[in-house]
């Protein structure tokens, strides 16, 4: 099966800073996957997130860039951009509490995977062609319709604290707008900009 | 001599912007911008405070991301709540390049897109003025009512501000808007709609606060600023009060206290 | 025409002459006179002190204007006074003068506003046009703009003015009054280099200096910088440094008497600044005009400066002569009325504490 790996050319950031992002699920080496990061191989150097924490595209885009102007500011919290990016998914302070509630576990099964082209020898192809060979699992589109299908909408207001609210319509209607999840979504974006204020 | 006019640098990452971000307003502390957010298809607001090179720049770094993050709390509270408001989509407090060079902070916020009620009630008022001779009274009754309602929606409005413990503390016209609902009809002869969500902006002066002292302080100023800029509307103010009467329990000692600030105007009575 | 102007409504006792040429030609200062009461260090000054300064020093200070300006009573048009705002005792002694000259004399009164007679001198010195006008003072705070016949204000402060926190705090330190205590304080400041952290407080286009000046006081008090001891401390280093090498001490956080000065000024002229600005914006003017005693501090000048260029616009600022209440804006606001042919009836010639710039028609004006 294909690899559905986007590249992403957020606005506002240089042209020379391409994200790559792929969403997996039903992955298989979840526990290799950590320990290559645990273990520091720079070749396994990406932004894992446990996808369903992830609501939607707009949300993932707003925790990449908050990361990617933090890393362009030289004010990482983290040891790189990758880190960084897990870490700004996380809506408190606390890096440590961050990967452990956002980065992958030994039993994720639906991962978020991201790249930032930190330097131009990371390319679309380059990721791509590790991707394809270093993780088990079936490559899916980076969008809202299949990161609803993900999403686990009871963990997600736990972690941002947004219990209050009301919850978005379970199956998503395309013709009709969700004003829960919209407001859902707008207040987590809110809490991931203000992180640290 | 005054310089020739160099519009204000953008600050990082914006620089990278294409297009460009294009200059809407430049008040006095902050700039406001139309871009795009992180999604190339949908619009977005921003806001830049640039650095006050008059202030010692200790004082002015702490003030310019005091006031941002003021901001930026009100708003992200507000979207919380569900009062409708511009959701922030990202901001940087600290400028960038750290202590040396210090370019300002930013505030990046959905695109609300539609008519200021200042506009509305100006074109309102104008077909009023030229017209209101010839309409016979149903129709002066029915453009009427559509004030009255235009006004209660604003009231309704405030009410939630309020109950979520946020003041705005600049109400004018300019600073509410009409989100442009997605079919825009109106059967009015004056060509005018007055349909969509009333949405608060600018809470570039906005606090929290629960005091009936601040808000009634809020109805007043919007109270003065309609009362200024539209004579023709300023009969129908009592629909906002009513308006925000039913909007939540709790309203009645603000609008007690809204009779003291009128006697005294907004300022505290002081002495020379 | 020409006209006398009597000021007393704080601590300087002014009169002056303006000559206001039949040809229309641009007015004349004919003399600028002034005897200001000093009180002791540590001291403000009090209403019925200053009243008795004022009686003692009135007739002295007309007889010298009038031989100052070679002018003789007959060709005096008529006498312009502060009305107020201002010190009741004082204002009284100024206005019971006036009124005796008048009837003296058989010249008619013209009461002035004194805010209004700062932004007509100010307007005459600078040739600004239609400035916003940042009117600082020991009695007053305010951001005016003209509109419409009235100097309105558009700003102002809700408790105490600038130059009465300047004042008290100088007091706090037992910094001389000679010649007055803002100038001592700037002078002090200029050795200030630590910025202390001071409450700041802009409500849209009003300002708030009482919880400041608490703040500085509870530092200096913290810090043992208050009071005549710490003064005369800060007197003798000074003395002993004098043509040598200048040390700075190692002061581990704790700030000196020049750093909380320094503070002070960064502090409250950058919120002046500000709601100066915030007025420019909002009524499109790109001139700023400052009067009033503490528009002499050439920190306020400079930060307004840099703010009007930001702008693309200019500052106007006035010396001591004309900033520091004296006679001649009196003369000038009051001449200006009187050729519209305004008068005050002997009856009506009273004066009072509160007088709001914006209550004065400015009948002179049509723009």
């Amino acid at each position: 099966m294909a690899l559905k790996l986007e590249t992403v050319n957020i606005p506002h950031l240089p042209g020379s800073l391409p994200v790559h992002v792929a969403l997996y699920r039903n992955v298989q080496n979840s526990a290799f996957l950590r320990q290559q990061l645990l273990a520091g191989n720079a070749e396994f150097e990406y932004a894992l997130i446990d996808a369903s924490l992830v609501l939607s595209r707009a949300h993932a885009l707003a925790a990449i860039f908050r990361a990617m102007n933090d890393y362009m500011n030289n004010r990482l919290r983290s040891h790189n951009v990758h880190s960084e990016i897990v870490f700004s998914f996380n809506p408190t302070n606390n890096i440590a509490e961050s990967f452990r509630k956002l980065g992958i576990a030994d039993s994720t099964k639906d991962l978020l995977i991201v790249k930032v082209s930190v330097t131009p020898e990371i390319t679309h192809d380059s990721v791509a062609a590790h991707l394809e060979s270093s993780v088990e699992g079936t490559s899916v589109p980076f969008d809202d319709l299949t990161l609803s299908e993900i999403s686990d909408i009871s963990k997600i207001k736990k972690l941002y604290k947004l219990g209050a609210l009301p919850s978005p319509a379970a199956k998503p209607d395309a013709s009709q707008p969700d004003d829960a999840k919209r407001r859902l979504e707008l207040s987590m974006l809110g809490a991931i900009a203000l992180r640290g204020s | 001599m005054a310089d020739e006019y160099k519009p204000p640098a953008l600050p990082s990452p914006f620089t990278n912007t294409t297009p460009a971000p294009t200059l809407l307003v430049q008040g006095a502390e902050a700039h406001l911008y139309k871009t795009v957010s992180l999604d190339p298809s949908i619009p977005a607001a921003l806001k830049v405070r640039p650095s006050k090179p008059y202030r010692h720049p200790i004082l002015d770094r702490r003030l310019t991301r005091q006031r941002i993050i003021q901001e930026a709390r009100c708003l992200v509270k507000l979207v919380r709540e569900g009062v409708s408001v511009p959701a922030v989509l990202a901001m940087d407090w600290e400028g960038q390049g750290g202590e040396s060079a210090w370019g300002g902070a930013w505030l990046m916020m959905e695109w609300i897109e539609g008519p200021v009620v200042r506009v509305v009630l100006e074109q309102w008022e104008a077909w009023m003025k030229k017209n209101a001779a010839s309409l016979d009274q149903s129709q002066i009754q029915k453009e009427e009512d559509r004030l009255r309602g235009l006004m209660k929606r604003i009231g309704h409005t405030l009410g939630g501000l309020h109950k979520a413990g946020v003041v705005h503390g600049d109400l004018t016209t300019s600073n509410l808007m009409l989100r442009s609902p997605a079919q825009e009809t109106t059967d009015s002869p004056t060509g005018v709609s007055m349909e969509g969500e009333v949405v608060l902006i600018d809470f570039g002066l906005a606090g929290q606060s629960t005091q009936d002292e601040d808000r009634a302080v809020d109805l007043y100023v919007l109270e003065r600023a309609i009362g200024s800029t539209h004579p023709r509307s300023e009969p129908f103010f009592e629909e906002v009060l009513n308006g925000y009467r039913a909007s939540h329990k709790g309203t009645g000692s603000t609008l007690k206290k809204l009779e003291d600030v009128r006697l005294r105007g907004r300022k505290r009575s002081m002495i020379g | 025409m020409i006209a006398i102007g009597m000021e007393g409504s704080a601590n300087k006792l002014g009169v002056g002459i303006m000559l206001h040429p039949e040809d229309g030609s641009p007015p004349q200062v004919l003399a600028n006179i002034r005897h200001t009461y000093v009180s002791p260090p540590g001291e403000g000054f009090l209403p019925k002190d200053t009243a008795r300064h004022h009686r003692a020093w009135v007739v002295n200070l007309v007889k010298k204007s009038l031989k100052e300006a070679r002018v003789s009573v007959e060709d005096v048009d008529c006498i312009c006074f502060t009305k107020g705002p201002g010190m009741g005792a004082p204002l009284q002694s100024v206005v019971v003068a006036a009124r005796m000259l008048s009837l003296l004399w058989n010249k008619p009164l013209v009461g002035v506003n004194h805010c209004v007679g700062h932004i007509e001198m100010g307007r005459l010195i600078t040739g600004a046009t239609n400035p916003v006008v940042l009117y600082v003072s020991g009695g007053n705070t305010q951001v005016i703009a003209y509109s419409s016949q009235r100097y309105r204000i558009f700003g102002e402060t809700l408790d105490i003015a600038v130059g009465n926190c300047l004042d008290r705090f100088a007091r706090t330190l037992h910094i001389s009054n000679d010649p007055f205590p803002g100038y001592n304080i700037e002078q002090l400041a200029k050795q200030g280099k630590q910025l202390v952290d001071l409450p700041y407080v802009v409500k849209g286009m009003d300002v708030s200096f009482s919880g400041l000046l608490a703040a500085i006081d509870g530092l200096a008090a913290q810090w043992g910088l208050d009071g005549e001891e710490a003064a005369k401390e800060d007197e003798n280093k000074q003395g002993s440094q004098t043509g040598e090498e200048q040390i700075v001490p190692e002061t581990d956080g704790k700030p000196t008497r020049a750093d909380l000065c320094f503070s002070l000024q960064e502090t409250v002229y950058a919120m002046l600044v500000e709601i100066t600005e915030r007025a420019m914006a909002h009524v499109g003017s790109k001139q700023v005009l400052i009067v009033g005693g503490v528009g002499s501090n050439e920190r306020l000048q400079e930060m307004m400066g840099i703010m009007a260029r930001d702008r693309g616009g200019s500052v106007y600022a006035t010396d001591e002569r004309f900033c520091i209440d004296n006679g001649i804006m009196i003369a000038q606001a009051g001449m200006m009325a009187y050729k519209t042919g305004f008068t005050t009836p002997l009856k009506e010639s009273t004066c009072t504490q509160r007088f709001r710039t914006d209550e004065v028609f400015v009948k002179w004006r049509d723009d």
